[in-house]
């Protein structure tokens, strides 16, 4: 059960993107939430409909316009906040993986807590060397990026998230890149790391995911939050068109 | 003909000396100013970026020659003691000038091909801008930066002969001074110096062949 004090306060949060010359794209409107400790938040939402710049605005990747956020007691949005102090403690794992291309799988995970944390190399590797076993690819320690599946390579940028040890874990669409027979397993993961007890926001659209694994799931559309509820109400009785429209699209 | 070559052999040594000196100096100086100036212009600060590609698009736009004078008769015309500059501190100066407008455009480029998700997954851990250069962007640029590089730098040891034109005795002035001595030994003399350019500039271009070899070509992701 998620113990019901908030991790992630979201308040009236917006973001408009001004290209020159085209018109701006209001990717986030007034959008308030929160996530408790121990929750798992999925977000779900058409293409475009602004879950990632959500999610970005989470550690800071993406600066708002206005609103507030706050992350376990310190307010992302103070610009007096120190960003990458902030960052240490909210773990994220994108579509791309973007693992360190120049780094085997296990100095991809000891590298950020040497540079960031300082931990000496052996403790280092030793957190490694325990997460790789934890997410199931304990043998690949020496593999490059390069020579890693998708799958693999997701596993280590999890691992590498959570060698950060992090009060909360953002997943962008981490398994939209993956081919069909590696996506059950990440999800897998996931799904662990969730009854664990991490606390985690998911944007996805695997809505199997969403059914069992959420918390609460968060419909957007537009930049703004349509909707939201605890898995069923969602899935099995949708109150707006939108959601409607949405579910029966990708279902 | 042996004679010939024995006699204009210690000379043309001479000069290829002073060539190796310039150059070496010149590459050391305009690699060190070109590599903080193309850091620099990755940034996202327009009080930094607009000045340094100010100064790049100057020194690209207008011939070397122009910068050798400039520095060498219009900075000393200020009257200012510390502005009477030698011949060869003039030299290297203007080179390293240049030399560091076409090094920042290689770093600059290099660093923007590193995919921005390698730096956004770097700051997400905590690791700051500075960190995140260091340990991430800069290691898998350098790899790009290496065949590149290699080039301009032939291009700068053949083009320190441009500075013989303020009085340095470097490899082809010492040719020029052979020839007015042995002035039927043309082809020879100057075959002896393309030759020991071409002694100096092959390896550098080995060089960067084998350190793209050895450092591999980065797979960089889609
Ligand atoms: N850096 C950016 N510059 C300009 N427009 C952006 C940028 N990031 C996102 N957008 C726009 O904001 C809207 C929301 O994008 P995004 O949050 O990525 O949506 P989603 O993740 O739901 O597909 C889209 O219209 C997108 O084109
Ligand atoms: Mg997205």
């Amino acid at each position: 059960m998620p113990d019901p004090a908030p991790i992630i306060v979201v308040k009236d949060i917006s973001k408009t993107f001004d290209i020159p010359g085209r018109p701006p794209v209001h990717a986030l409107r007034h959008v308030t939430n929160h996530v408790d400790k121990g929750e798992v938040l999925v977000v779900i939402g058409p293409s475009g409909s602004g879950k990632s710049t959500f999610l970005r605005a989470l550690n800071g990747l993406q600066p708002v316009d206005s609103g507030s956020i706050v992350i376990d007691g310190v307010e992302l949005t103070d610009p007096k906040t120190d960003l990458n102090r902030l960052r240490q403690g909210v773990g994220m794992v994108f579509q791309h993986f973007n693992l360190f291309q120049h780094k085997t799988a296990l100095e991809n995970i000891t590298m950020p807590q040497m540079v960031v944390l300082k931990r000496p190399q052996g403790e280092a590797e030793e957190i490694g060397n325990r997460l790789l076993k934890r997410v199931g690819i304990g043998d690949k320690g020496g593999s490059y990026p390069s020579e890693l599946s998708g799958g693999q390579q997701q596993r280590v940028a999890i691992a590498r998230s959570l060698a950060m040890t992090p009060k909360v874990m953002l997943f962008d669409e981490a398994t939209s890149a993956l081919d069909p027979e590696t996506v059950g397993g990440v999800l897998e993961l996931m799904k662990d790391l969730a009854a664990d007890g991490t606390t985690m926001v998911v944007v996805t659209h695997e809505m199997g995911f969403a059914r069992e694994a959420a918390d609460r799931v968060t419909f957007m559309d537009e930049g703004a939050i349509i909707e939201e509820g605890i898995p069923e109400s969602i899935f099995d009785n949708p109150q707006h068109d939108r959601t409607k429209l949405f579910l029966s699209q990708i279902i | 003909m042996i004679d010939v070559i024995l006699s204009t052999m210690p000379f043309l040594l001479e000069g290829l000396w002073m060539t190796f000196k310039i150059s070496l100096i010149t590459i050391f100086f305009g690699s060190l100013i070109g590599t903080v100036v193309g850091m620099l212009r990755t940034l996202d600060y327009a009080l930094i970026t607009y000045p340094l590609g100010a100064y790049i698009h100057a020194l690209r736009g207008t011939p070397f020659l122009i910068h050798l004078y400039f520095v060498y008769f219009m900075l000393p015309a200020t009257g200012i003691s510390w502005l009477q500059l030698e011949a060869f501190p003039a030299a290297v100066i203007a080179l390293s000038l240049y030399t560091s407008t076409y090094v920042a455009e290689i770093v600059r480029g290099a660093i923007e091909a590193v995919p921005r998700g390698q730096s956004e997954a770097a700051r997400s851990t905590g690791m700051t801008a500075l960190q995140t250069m260091w340990y991430v962007v800069l290691p898998q640029a350098m790899k790009l930066m290496i065949p590149p590089m290699g080039g301009v730098y032939v291009i700068i040891i053949k083009g320190t002969s441009i500075v013989s034109v303020i009085g340095i005795a470097e490899l082809v002035r010492a040719g020029e001074h052979a020839t007015q001595r042995h002035p039927r030994e043309l082809m020879l003399i100057y075959g002896m110096t393309a030759m020991m350019y071409f002694a100096y500039c092959y390896p550098v271009l080995r060089l960067a062949r084998w350190a793209e070899a050895k450092f591999g070509s980065v797979r960089l992701p889609s």
